[in-house]
């Protein structure tokens, strides 16, 4: 069973859309389906890292935010009201989220090249979280903006030189697919809200970025992601099928998500050595 | 006589293999004769040599009191698998050993062993036991010494005093939370370091 769980598919891939599907079904009664992100970042988090959080590095900030995310989010959901305020909050605070993870970083580095990183980086963080969170209304749509997300993510992240970022990535689309299949498969929209929407964008932003920061993936393909949930802006057959939906929404942010991929794979990422 | 009798005494004295030396002599690591090597099981298939190409650190040996230290800083992005060139593939092995899956040299650019001499067979170091810091986790490391010597440097027509060794020694990396690919790529990591070092 050891040589099983060792597989890098189950790891990132089966595990975590496993997990996230059981959480989907027992808790969207409960509009806190979208833990199932949280629960997709938990179970690779848990194979790739264990349970420690010594020392804490960059990887381990990263999985520490997207979790924290969701338990905001769920406040949000509960105690705020949504609107252009929150909106705006969360974003702050993902940037700000994303300058405290990569400081060990940042901070060995030159002023100027430091601050001119660690802002991009932050504005990247900050823009992914703003525009997915206007998706958190719209289930459909931010399950497959989710799905393209992670997988996208994941993808450049393995181009660019990190297969574990890769897996993390991949998990986070697990999850998102998760909670799009049991919406595909029952015909009906469940909440996604900000416990679905922000750890999402703010995992997949902070591991395109540290995949930037510490690998190899180029700006550029790191930048080109924002184009994911933004292509789940695009026109829906709203009288058809949820499940037609839920389709043609992954097609959109499939394509997009190949936009970063390719670039990430055609212009590799900073030269070798 | 008295003559004569310096004179033998400074013959026999240049005759012994080493010197009993008195006092803690401090040395400073040769870096381009002292690299840390390794060894990696691929798949079972094979194993994948490797090395760090840049290396500093000084050494303290007092051979009377059979007492030695070693403090080494390896760049971890001087990694080098003879793999640096990508070719057609979107990065290189050495690239990838530098990503966060392994060394990830830009959140930790530093590794670092400090050690001391624990055994000695007469007047030559047997085992060194110290920390090795790694990815930021300290854990004790032992090293065999595989072979010691010092004497004059010869670039030096014998002005100047070296030593040079070679030790070895496992580590599991996922020991040190480098846990990727296990166990494809092997968790046990074969230790070989040859080390040269100039007296002060």
């Amino acid at each position: 069973m050891g040589g099983f769980f060792d597989h890098p598919a189950v790891q990132g891939g089966v595990a975590p859309f496993v997990v996230a599907l059981v959480i989907v079904v027992l808790l969207q009664r409960f509009r806190l389906a979208g833990l199932a992100i949280a629960a997709a970042l938990a179970t690779v988090a848990y194979f790739l890292n264990g349970l420690t959080i010594e020392p804490l590095t960059v990887t381990r900030k990263i999985i520490l935010l997207g979790l924290a995310a969701a338990a905001v989010g769920f406040l949000a959901d509960a105690l705020l009201a949504p609107g252009r305020a929150l909106a705006a909050a969360l974003a702050i605070l993902g940037g700000a989220g994303a300058v405290w993870a990569f400081w060990t970083v940042l901070s060995q580095k030159p002023i100027a090249e430091s601050a001119l990183l660690g802002g991009g980086i932050a504005l990247f963080v900050a823009a992914m979280v703003a525009t997915l969170g206007e998706l958190q209304p719209q289930p459909v749509r931010a399950g497959g903006a989710g799905l393209g997300l992670g997988l996208g993510t994941g993808v450049a992240a393995i181009l660019g030189a990190s297969a574990t970022y890769g897996l993390y990535g991949i998990a986070l689309g697990a999850g998102a697919g998760a909670f799009l299949l049991v919406q595909m498969v029952t015909g009906r929209a469940i909440a996604a809200g900000a416990i679905f929407a922000l750890p999402a964008a703010l995992t997949a932003a902070l591991l395109a970025a540290g995949a930037m920061l510490l690998a190899q993936l180029a700006w550029y393909a790191m930048a080109l992601l924002l184009l994911v949930p933004a292509a789940a802006f695009l026109p829906l057959p709203q009288k058809q099928p949820i499940w037609l939906q839920c389709f043609v929404v992954s097609l959109y942010t499939f394509s997009a998500a190949a936009v970063a991929s390719l670039l990430a794979w055609h212009y590799g990422g900073r030269p070798a050595g | 006589m008295t003559k004569r009798f310096r004179l033998a005494a400074g013959i026999a004295a240049a005759l012994l293999p080493l010197p009993a030396l008195a006092a803690p002599e401090s040395y400073t690591v040769d870096p381009i004769h002292t690299f840390p090597h390794f060894a990696i099981g691929h798949f079972g298939m094979s194993l994948i040599y490797g090395r760090f190409d840049k290396t500093s650190g000084r050494m303290t040996v007092d051979i009377a009191a059979k007492t030695g230290s070693v403090e080494i800083t390896i760049e971890a992005a001087s990694i080098n698998t003879a793999d640096n060139e990508r070719g057609g593939r979107p990065r290189s092995r050495d690239e990838h050993l530098r990503s966060p899956d392994f060394f990830n040299v830009q959140e930790f650019p530093r590794m670092t062993f400090k050690g001391s001499a624990t055994r000695w067979n007469g007047d030559v170091p047997a085992t060194l036991e110290g920390q090795l810091t790694l990815l930021g986790v300290t854990r004790p490391v032992t090293l065999t010494v595989d072979h010691w010597k010092c004497g004059p440097d010869p670039r030096t027509g014998g002005k100047g005093f070296m030593c040079g060794a070679n030790a070895s020694g496992t580590i599991k990396r996922s020991d040190f939370g480098m846990k990727t690919f296990i166990p494809a790529v092997s968790d046990e990591v074969r230790l070989m370091i040859q080390m040269e070092a100039l007296r002060n």
